[in-house]
């Protein structure tokens, strides 16, 4: 494949993408409260949160399906708050992936194209370039109905492709598919996002995702922003009780302080499982209920002499048994503090 | 057999005797009157292809074919249009929708007759409200049920009200597809007529066929009630439907074996309406 076969940078002018203090409210619920958020031309950010936390409803809004009750809505940098959704120069990727029950692949892909009003010798070129990058060459006279979850994924992502548009947004586009393909695809992704360096928001409920894919992670709680970084900094040091439970599988021990892990009244100290090690000095005695043992780690569940309950992760082939008491040594300098009553993160 | 089917097979039973003794039977009964000179006074005596003979030289058997055809080739598409448009515009979710579907649906319920003496009424040329309205309007009022395409026309308008059936599945149809279809179209700058042409109407074109086929099979039959009530079959025989023809034949003239004929060639007509239909749908790709 020479260069000239291949969607770079250059044909693929990435934008960025601004949302300044949107808001949407549904009569008296509010799904989004003053979100605002910057996305750098060519970065992948990933909108993280559990249901109803407003990440779709703010992708939506993104891309003009949905109109916000306050807030402006940037394009490389024009303002597209009033502009109809196919003149913002987005492409969306839908979670049930919205391909044309009776068109094939290859009209799913020409689609927009063709209501365009394309030059169709144009058309029929980008179609089948984008379908040899997915490797979907060899299925494209298939309907979607004759395409396996994975292939319909994959036509969905072509179709956006073939836009060739400043901005992808992807509504939990891998949610549909089985764990294994989740895997691939999620590479995949990154993949074509960093051939492709096309500006991208990507919304996911499911926070390996998030860690996994996004250059930044944005945190959505009921509607608000709790946090906005790269994933890393997120998990090392999250903003509040929220994002500490939410980002890192299994999530963050939270304990009252005074408690088992410590700290002082008015606080919750937090530790993550990986940052209690078995140490038969440790100041934390763990009677273990569960033992997860999954292969290249093993996860221990149970509770401290004051009844908190605490996960801790230790290497494969752990000879704890449930009921087995274990002495836990708190890595002090991985501990976090918040407020508890506002759940701030405390320095 | 498995005890699924058994059961299965007891259940329908019921159903088959009906079919068998009810539509079955008569129907081979018809098929073979269509060949004797019955009046139900005598006992039928076999009289070969007469009856066809005379059916070949019958002017009001000509009249009669053509006015049906008349009928299906302008009562098929508009009630398809009308019960279409109607449950395309309705079925989005909007304030007082219900009251909408429900009007759109009501005249299906009211009894053939009682449509056809309401037109009755609609079409009187002077103080019926149609015309009135016509008038107000600055429109030319035409007699209605008095000319030969009046009375064409009148027997259609009535029989574009009972649409509630096809209006109902093509608002179930319609609800069915994904509404993120319209979004993606919408993201790519799909109008909404061309949303219509390029999402709506390929989705709903198995379902059209097949209202297609049924209204013109319904639309060769019903036309009885109106046409028997409204004009009897004139003016000049200008309504005399196959129904009505066969009515008449069995009925006011006694000739139970010539009415036969007439049936057995609607049963022909309308096989080969639908013949041609599905040749359309073929050629015309309206199916994937």
């Amino acid at each position: 494949m020479t260069d000239a076969d291949t969607v770079t940078d250059a044909d693929t002018p990435s934008a960025r993408v601004a949302l300044e203090g949107l808001g949407k409210r549904y009569g008296d619920v509010v799904a989004l409260d003053d979100l605002t958020l910057t996305v750098e031309p060519g970065e992948l950010v990933v909108l993280v949160g559990p249901s109803g936390s407003g990440k779709s409803t703010a992708l939506r809004i993104l891309a003009g399906l949905e109109e916000a009750t306050s807030g402006r809505v940037l394009v490389a940098g024009r303002d597209v708050t009033r502009v109809a959704p196919h003149r913002r120069d987005v492409a969306m990727v839908f979670q049930d992936y919205a391909l044309y029950p009776h068109l094939t692949a290859r009209d799913n892909l020409a689609f927009g194209p063709r209501v365009r009003r394309e030059p169709a010798a144009a058309v029929t070129a980008r179609v089948e370039r984008v379908a040899v990058q997915l490797g979907l060459d060899g299925l494209l006279d298939r309907y979607p109905d004759q395409l396996s979850g994975g292939q319909q994924q994959r036509v969905a992502l072509a179709r956006a492709m073939v836009r060739e548009p400043a901005v992808f947004l992807m509504d939990e586009p891998l949610s549909n598919l089985d764990a294994q393909l989740r895997l691939a695809a999620r590479a995949e992704i990154v993949e074509l996002h960093r051939r492709l360096g096309t500006t991208t928001v990507y919304v996911t409920h499911d926070q390996a995702e998030a860690m996994t894919m996004g250059d930044r992670v944005a945190v959505l709680a009921d509607g608000r922003l709790q946090q906005v970084g790269p994933p890393q900094a997120v998990y090392d040091a999250p903003a509040n009780r929220f994002v500490a439970g939410f980002i890192g599988s299994p999530p963050m021990n939270l304990v009252a302080g005074g408690g088992a892990l410590g700290g002082e009244p008015g606080t919750v100290v937090g530790v993550r499982p990986e940052d209690l090690h078995p140490d038969p000095t440790g100041a934390v005695a763990l009677t273990v209920t569960v033992v997860e043992a999954l292969g290249s780690e093993t996860v221990l569940a149970g509770h401290s002499g004051d009844g908190s309950r605490l996960t801790v992760r230790t290497g494969p082939r752990s000879p704890c048994r449930p009921g087995d008491v274990v002495r836990l040594a708190v890595d002090s300098a991985r501990r976090h503090r918040f407020d508890a009553a506002t759940g701030r993160r405390l320095p | 057999m498995t005890a699924t089917t058994r059961s299965a097979v007891r259940f329908l039973a019921p159903y088959a005797v009906g079919t068998l003794l009810l539509v079955a039977v008569p129907a081979l009964l018809t098929v073979g009157y269509a060949f004797t000179d019955h009046t139900g006074l005598s006992t039928p005596r076999f009289n070969g292809l007469a009856n066809l003979r005379r059916l070949a030289g019958d002017p009001f058997f000509r009249a009669s074919l053509r006015a049906s055809m008349v009928h299906v080739a302008m009562a098929v598409p508009l009630r398809l249009l009308a019960a279409s448009g109607l449950g395309l515009l309705l079925a989005a979710p909007r304030r007082g929708g219900r009251w909408y579907r429900a009007a759109v649906y009501l005249p299906t319920v009211i009894p053939d007759i009682a449509l056809a003496l309401l037109f009755l009424w609609v079409l009187n040329p002077l103080y019926g409200p149609l015309n009135q309205l016509l008038g107000a309007v600055g429109l030319p009022q035409p007699t209605w049920l008095a000319t030969t395409w009046g009375a064409r026309v009148g027997v259609v308008l009535m029989l574009l009200f009972p649409i509630g059936e096809a209006f109902l599945v093509v608002l179930a149809t319609r609800r069915q597809v994904n509404a993120r279809l319209y979004e993606a179209a919408a993201l790519d700058g799909c109008s909404p007529f061309g949303q219509l042409r390029r999402i709506t109407l390929p989705l709903l074109a198995p379902v059209l066929v097949l209202l297609a086929v049924r209204d013109l099979v319904l639309t060769l039959q019903v036309n009885f009630v109106p046409a028997y009530i409204l004009t009897d079959g004139g003016p000049g025989n200008a309504t005399l439907y196959l129904p009505l023809y066969i009515y008449d034949q069995a009925f006011e003239f006694l000739g139970f074996g010539y009415a036969a004929t007439i049936t057995v060639v609607l049963l022909a007509v309308t096989v080969a309406f639908i013949g041609l239909q599905l040749a359309l749908v073929r050629r015309w790709r309206v199916l994937r």
